[in-house]
């Protein structure tokens, strides 16, 4: 204790007009060691949750309107703050390529930044691409999606983007073209919607949803898209379905060669060496094509346009 | 030592016998009661809403407590010259702000043990009225669940954080600001997370730096808040909680390091 | 060995939003308070009293200068259990009891239990609050307070007290009380240094006084020292009336009868009462009594200031030219 006292005598101010900079000094010093050392514990405890089974620090979310009662008048910033989390939480998992387990908190967080702000289109839209997008790159819950988007519409009816983006998710991931065309109708009959809906919705209907009718579909949207984003990932698809267009040309080279040979190529050098190709054909990203052992060409991996849309949903026009 | 108890021991009997903390002690103690109530309205989930309530009334009024107390404590006994009497008894300065803030902390210990003994009370005849429909609890979890007491503790060392900050501040600015200035500390305290993610959503370096940077600084708020995590029996390990306590404990010296200097070199006015 | 000693004291207030405005509150004050003195520390409204005893509790920081109690210098903690101080405005933690907040007051002295009780009563019996003591303080009227105060700057048998206008808010009958209180500590040999602009108060039981104008020493000194002026001669005479009043009257500012054929003149300070008194008892006029009338403090303090104040003005006037 007399310890105690003598050391803290240094907090005791001297005589008079004695200078008091010395002391300063050590009070700034140790609170710059206080902040520094607490601030290590932190990022020690971070570490430490990061590989912990699980991280205690809230990682659920409350029920919606619980939250937006409790928001009082704050409603629209919260609304933001959960939209946030919403894109962290997107961003993180995908980056850690979890599955879509790890994508359960996504669709709670749009609907509490929804709830808090029925108004919030980014999150509805974006939400919606989020939410439909297969695993790895999304939750895969194109149901979800819908919903999502139909809660938009309940609060702004007359937003035909939304019913255009429903319609493009039965198009793209529920493969049902009919329903799609119906989407687009109905957007398209929204006052003040553009023109090119209506054409959008009866390419659909009477295509019955070819590559020719999605690639007009995604370069409307790219050319009409105001986000950059969206733009993106407009031209995205388009340069899939380019893939697709040309992964159907390079199976038929394989299926010639195979005819001829009679046995499957094992790489494209085979391929190049017996003259079917000039060079090792690469997607419109710039990375080469697959080939299978089994003589399938395919995108690679590590190509961003990969996972392609299931061939299944956009078969190829019978040729001529 | 003994000066700073019996100062600290003054501070709890005033703040005992002010009537503003007993109001918040009886309102989460009321809203603990109510909880079973509104558990009545989430079907299945009763047990969870009880704790739910419980614990966010302990995090609320606590936070009432500490700031209402924190900012009023040094400034008001400035303001209204009761320090002139004490600073001329034999007490250093220091041990005058040490034994405010040990006041503090007991007041705020006081508080959260009341509204802890009352949220045992209502989870324990939850418990005990088990069978009857409408109250079943949530599978894992046991009702009386000891491991609230770990969200109780860590409540309790956020809130001395920002105890330690509100008294800090009212060591050299007004009441009124020291109350904006803590409350503006209490917020940013949560959105340590997403000022140290931002790189996910903002582009610019620069911004995202500077978040960042702010984040490690301050101390991160939402880190004491487990509450979630413990309601559903997701484990909470020690490691966790020694070290959160201890970041807890160098945020509270380097807030009462600059009060002590600051109080020791003020003019009382 | 003085019980209190200030060495050029200084005390300079920076005020306005950006404390660009200075205020002189004390200027160079020195004081040297002897051991067993009873010290009016006098001065109009603003005069800084206040600041010098919050300078020497240690409450602000002098700008310059330095002051010493008991041969120590201020902020020494060890002095304080020495010393006992009654603030200006007493205001106290108003939710406890006055028995409560002495025996604080008491802990903070680092007494036991049973010897803050013992001390807590004992002073509040001094001061005589009975009843009330169990009463919380928000509930006290001023006087009530201030004798709360009075109690708890004894409470540790001080050395040496420090009072910051001890009489302000009594009634006339607890300024009697205090002024006992004052005297009584005088003889147990304590050394009382307190404030007031109550004279009279002052008068009656201080053995030194200072006299402080506009943070300015104007005057300071035992009060048997005191260069107090000869203002009349009281002359009292027993004799037939008209004699008295032949012989007095011209030089008399005013002649009364008291009784028992008694007359008491008053008479102007020149010429010297001498020769009246020669000439009375020629006529068998018997001198009772003859009196120099001296200045009361009152006017002492009231002749300093307004010559302070003069030199002020002519100080500002030589600077002007
Ligand atoms: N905190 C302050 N800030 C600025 N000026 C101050 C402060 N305290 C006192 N002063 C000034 O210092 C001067 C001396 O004040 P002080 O209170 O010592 O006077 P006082 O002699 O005690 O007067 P009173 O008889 O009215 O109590 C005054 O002019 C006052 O305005
Ligand atoms: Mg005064």
């Amino acid at each position: 204790m007399s310890r105690l006292r003598g050391g803290a005598s240094v907090f005791e101010r001297g005589g008079a007009g004695s200078p008091l900079w010395g002391r300063t000094d050590a009070a700034v010093v140790a609170t710059i060691l206080l902040v520094t050392f607490g601030a290590a514990l932190q990022v020690a405890r971070d570490r430490e949750t990061v590989d912990g089974p699980a991280p205690p620090g809230i990682r659920s979310v409350p029920p919606a309107d619980l939250v937006q009662r409790a928001a009082l008048s704050f409603e629209a910033v919260l609304a933001d703050l959960y939209w946030i989390r919403a894109v962290q939480h997107y961003g993180r998992t995908r980056l850690s390529g979890g599955g879509a387990r790890e994508y359960a908190l996504l669709h709670p967080l749009l609907d509490v930044a929804t709830t808090l702000d029925p108004r919030f289109d980014a999150a509805y839209r974006l939400g919606a691409v989020f939410l439909a997008e297969p695993p790895p790159g999304g939750a895969g819950r194109p149901d979800l999606a819908i919903a999502l988007l139909q809660k938009g519409l309940a609060s702004v009816p007359d937003r035909w983007q939304y019913l255009q983006d429903i319609g493009f998710i039965h198009y793209w991931w529920l493969r049902d073209r009919d329903d799609a065309a119906r989407w687009f109708q109905r957007a398209a009959d929204v006052p003040g919607a553009p023109w090119w809906l209506r054409f959008l919705a009866a390419t659909t209907m009477t295509e019955g949803g070819d590559r020719a009718g999605a690639r007009a579909l995604w370069r409307l949207v790219r050319d009409a898209a105001g986000d950059s984003w969206m733009r993106e990932e407009a031209a995205r698809r388009l340069a899939q379905i380019e893939a697709l267009d040309a992964l159907d040309r390079y199976q038929r080279t394989v299926d010639r060669f195979r005819v001829r040979t009679g046995r499957a190529p094992r790489s494209w050098q085979d391929l190049l060496a017996a003259g079917d190709l000039s060079e090792v054909p690469v997607d419109p990203t710039g990375t080469a094509y697959e080939l299978t052992p089994f003589g399938a060409v395919t995108v690679s991996p590590r190509s961003v346009l990969t996972p392609l849309p299931d061939s299944g949903a956009l078969p190829a026009r019978p040729a001529g | 030592m003994r000066v700073i108890c019996t100062i600290a021991r003054q501070v709890l009997r005033g703040a005992v016998r002010n009537r503003v903390v007993y109001a918040a002690m009886l309102l989460a103690v009321g809203l603990a009661v109510a909880a079973p109530m509104a558990g009545r309205l989430t079907p299945g989930q009763d047990v969870k809403v009880v704790k739910d309530l419980s614990l966010a009334a302990c995090n609320l009024c606590g936070l009432f407590v500490v700031v209402f107390l924190g900012i009023r404590l040094v400034a008001r006994e400035v303001e209204q010259r009761t320090v002139d009497t004490l600073l001329s008894k034999p007490i250093r300065r220091y041990e005058f702000v040490l034994g405010q803030y040990c006041g503090l902390a007991a007041t705020l210990a006081l508080a959260l043990t009341v509204m802890t003994i009352a949220m045992y009370v209502v989870l324990g005849a939850a418990a005990w009225w088990r069978g009857v429909p409408g109250l079943a609890s949530v599978a894992p979890v046991p009702v009386a669940d000891p491991a609230l007491l770990k969200a109780v503790l860590l409540i309790f060392v956020q809130l001395a954080v920002v105890g330690a900050a509100a008294l800090c501040l009212s060591t050299f600015s007004s009441p009124v600001l020291a109350a904006v200035s803590t409350c503006g500390l209490y917020v940013a305290g949560h959105f340590g997370g997403e000022l140290r993610n931002l790189d996910e959503v903002v582009d610019s370096r620069f911004v995202t730096s500077l978040a960042a940077g702010l984040s490690y600084v301050l101390p991160d708020l939402a880190a004491f808040d487990v509450k979630a995590a413990v309601v559903h029996g997701q484990p909470v390990t020690a490691g966790y909680m020694v070290l959160t306590a201890a970041s807890g404990a160098a945020y509270i010296l380097a807030f009462l390091v600059p009060a002590l200097v600051i109080f020791t070199r003020r003019d009382l006015l | 060995m003085s019980a209190v000693r200030l060495r050029e004291l200084s005390k300079t207030f920076h005020t306005g939003f950006w404390r660009t405005r200075v205020h002189r509150a004390l200027d160079a004050v020195s004081l040297d308070v002897p051991r067993g003195a009873v010290l009016g520390y006098l001065g109009p409204n603003g005069a800084g009293k206040t600041t010098t005893l919050r300078l020497l509790m240690q409450l602000v920081h002098p700008t310059s200068g330095g002051a010493e109690i008991l041969g120590r210098p201020v902020g020494d903690v060890g002095v304080r259990r020495r010393i006992g101080f009654l603030p200006e405005a007493v205001r106290f933690h108003d939710t406890c009891t006055a028995e409560e907040f002495l025996e604080y007051v008491g802990g903070l002295f680092g007494y036991t239990v049973a010897e803050r009780r013992r001390r807590a009563a004992l002073g509040l019996d001094r001061v005589g609050i009975g009843a009330d003591r169990r009463r919380r303080l928000r509930t006290y009227s001023r006087g009530m307070l201030q004798r709360v105060g009075i109690a708890q700057a004894l409470l540790n048998d001080p050395e040496v007290v420090f009072l910051d206008e001890p009489m302000t808010g009594l009634d006339p009958l607890g300024r009697r009380e205090v002024r006992d209180l004052v005297l009584a500590l005088r003889e147990e040999g304590r050394t009382v240094f307190f404030s007031s602009h109550i004279l009279n108060d002052a008068e009656a039981v201080c053995s030194h006084v200072a006299i402080l104008n506009r943070g300015r020493l104007v005057a300071s000194g035992r009060v048997g020292d005191l260069d107090l002026r000869v203002r009349s001669w009281e002359l009292v005479a027993a004799g037939p009336g008209e004699s008295v009043q032949a012989v007095g009257g011209a030089a008399a500012r005013w002649v009364t009868r008291i009784a028992d054929g008694r007359y008491a003149l008053e008479l102007p300070v020149e010429p010297s009462p001498e020769a009246l008194a020669a000439e009375l008892a020629q006529r068998g006029i018997q001198i009772v009594s003859l009196h120099p009338r001296r200045e009361t403090l009152e006017d002492y303090f009231l002749r300093r200031v307004a010559e302070a104040a003069a030199a002020a003005i002519s100080d500002d006037e030589a600077e002007c030219a």
